[in-house]
């Protein structure tokens, strides 16, 4: 990468209005969890989020810490996608959505007045569930964003950096003018991880993002999973309950309250080292889904 | 609403039914190897020896299809814990068949020897606090009792006891030869059951693992207490 490019980065991670600041420390070591209150990234206290007058998820706290992959699990319905989208206010996209509690970025509120979503979205990207790229060229779909956001550098250096970062350079570096929706399911995710690290984010948020991917097309996302968490930090919704527990450094177990009305309301049950969670988890709700024993 | 993983909770209930089962097998064979011994009975020691074939068979089947499971079934939480726990005691179940072998071999190997009537207590004392360690450290298992499992080490005193005091009494037959000879072998025997009693106090420890998710050995024979 050219030193306009971290220059460029540098100038673009200025507090939004003053209101966010960035620190970014190196990761300690990927053997399990830090529990150092300055690598906590996100704050999350006592978040409700609510569409309307539905309450979708219920005062969830908990720490995310930087550099590590952070996963978020639980049933369908238990509001870990909606917590997802809090991380980056991808749910202020939808009409009537708002959140009660707070979400610390930085110890920052990502919610307070003055606070740019759009600044929030660049520093915290997402790749979703389907791989999205843009139906333009290899090249276009990472040079995109870091255009819009009036880079100024060497963007083929930029683009091939991204394009190494996503682990997807030596497969595409001779048809970078092709489309990118010519290639593969799995290489169509890689660009878009690649794209989102084009604009220099903090944090990638991925929202199971190899549900629709075969296999190895999956343990090949997972293994660039544990390379860029030296560099970004991660959260991750999954199904998957073994991917989870293969990839993440600390895993978050949601699952749904339905009240005597039926309304159903997800809730936090637990946050723990991966490692304890699939081996000794503490609560009982915990224990019998990741063994199959509810129902 | 069935449960979504039956059938993987099918097969652990089964696999914990064959280690019951592959206990009392190893139990009866302990038995009846000390029975053997004291009523210099070759045909029973006999029994014995051909007899570990069963549990062999019943240690290989359960060590394959628990890595059936480890591959197919990825278990997590207290599943993970007690396939673990399994994998564990089934092999602590097979190697005191095998000692119950060994003590088979003895009875057949000295029983032209003479014999001492103290030395012949002290083991039956031994084979009788050792099997009911056993007994202890399986219901213990099966009842997924942590106050039991803990229990055990201080049941293995006196067996630790008495084996060291079997060096001793031993030494104390050196004036006959043949009768030294016939003490050796039983210096075996005592080694054997001490082994036994310490192979039911790791079942208790792994029973242990099973209910707290944190493994501890019960006894250190590096950093003894003193």
């Amino acid at each position: 990468m050219g030193a306009d490019v971290v220059t460029e980065s540098k100038d673009r991670r200025e507090p939004v209005g003053g209101r966010l600041t960035v620190n970014r420390p190196g990761r300690g070591g990927h053997g399990g969890p830090v529990a150092d209150e300055r690598s906590v990234i996100f704050d999350v206290q006592n978040l409700s989020v609510f569409y309307g007058e539905f309450r979708a998820v219920r005062e969830v706290s908990l720490p995310v810490h930087r550099n590590e992959i952070t996963a978020l699990i639980g049933p369908s319905g238990c509001g870990k996608t909606t917590v997802l989208r809090c991380f980056n206010r991808m749910n202020d996209l939808i009409d009537g959505a708002r959140i009660e509690g707070t979400i610390l970025y930085h110890g920052v509120d990502l919610y307070e007045r003055g606070v740019d979503p759009v600044e929030v979205r660049r520093r915290v990207g997402m790749v979703f569930q389907k791989p999205n790229p843009f139906p333009k060229s290899i090249f276009d779909n990472i040079a995109f964003g870091p255009r819009i956001a009036g880079f100024k550098g060497n963007m083929a250096d930029l683009v091939e950096e991204s394009l190494q970062k996503a682990a997807l350079w030596d497969e595409v570096k001779d048809k970078l003018k092709e489309s990118g929706m010519a290639l593969s399911g799995g290489q169509q995710q890689r660009l878009c991880i690649a794209r989102a690290i084009a604009v220099q984010p903090d944090v990638i948020l991925m929202d199971e993002p190899c549900s629709a991917l075969d296999p190895i097309a999956t343990l090949r996302i997972e293994e660039l999973m544990q390379q860029l968490v030296s560099d970004y930090t991660i959260i991750i919704v999954t199904h998957n309950m073994q991917q989870a527990a293969r990839v993440s450094d600390r895993t978050a177990f949601f699952t749904v309250d339905v009240r005597h009305d039926g309304q159903r309301t997800g809730t936090l049950v637990e946050v723990d080292a991966t490692d304890k969670m699939f081996t000794n988890p503490s609560d009982p709700r915990t224990e019998d889904y990741v063994t199959g024993r509810f129902g | 609403m069935q449960a979504p993983r039956r059938k993987f909770h099918d097969e652990l209930d089964a696999l914990e039914s064959e280690i019951v089962t592959e206990a009392d097998l190893a139990g009866n064979a302990l038995s009846r190897a000390c029975d053997a011994l004291a009523r210099r009975d070759d045909r029973l020691a006999g029994e014995v020896i051909a007899g570990d074939d069963l549990i062999d068979e019943r240690y290989i089947d359960v060590e394959r299809r628990v890595l059936d499971l480890l591959a197919t079934q990825t278990p997590v939480a207290s599943d993970l814990r007690l396939v673990s726990a399994i994998l564990h005691i089934n092999l602590h179940l097979e190697r005191i068949g095998d000692m119950a072998v060994n003590i088979a071999k003895m009875a057949i190997a000295t029983r032209t020897l003479p014999t001492n009537e103290t030395v012949l207590g002290q083991l039956q004392e031994m084979a009788e606090v050792a099997g009911s360690m056993l007994r202890t450290a399986l219901a213990a298992f099966v009842r997924r009792d942590l106050a039991l499992a803990t229990a055990l080490p201080e049941m293995d005193d006196p067996v630790d006891r008495l084996n060291r005091g079997m060096y001793r009494e031993v030494v104390g037959l050196a004036g006959d030869p043949k009768m030294l000879e016939w003490g050796i072998h039983m210096n075996i025997v005592s080694r054997q059951l001490e082994r036994v009693a310490d192979h039911a106090v790791d079942i208790g420890e792994q029973v242990a693992f099973l209910l707290t998710g944190e493994f501890k050995e019960f006894t250190d024979a590096s950093h003894p207490v003193s």
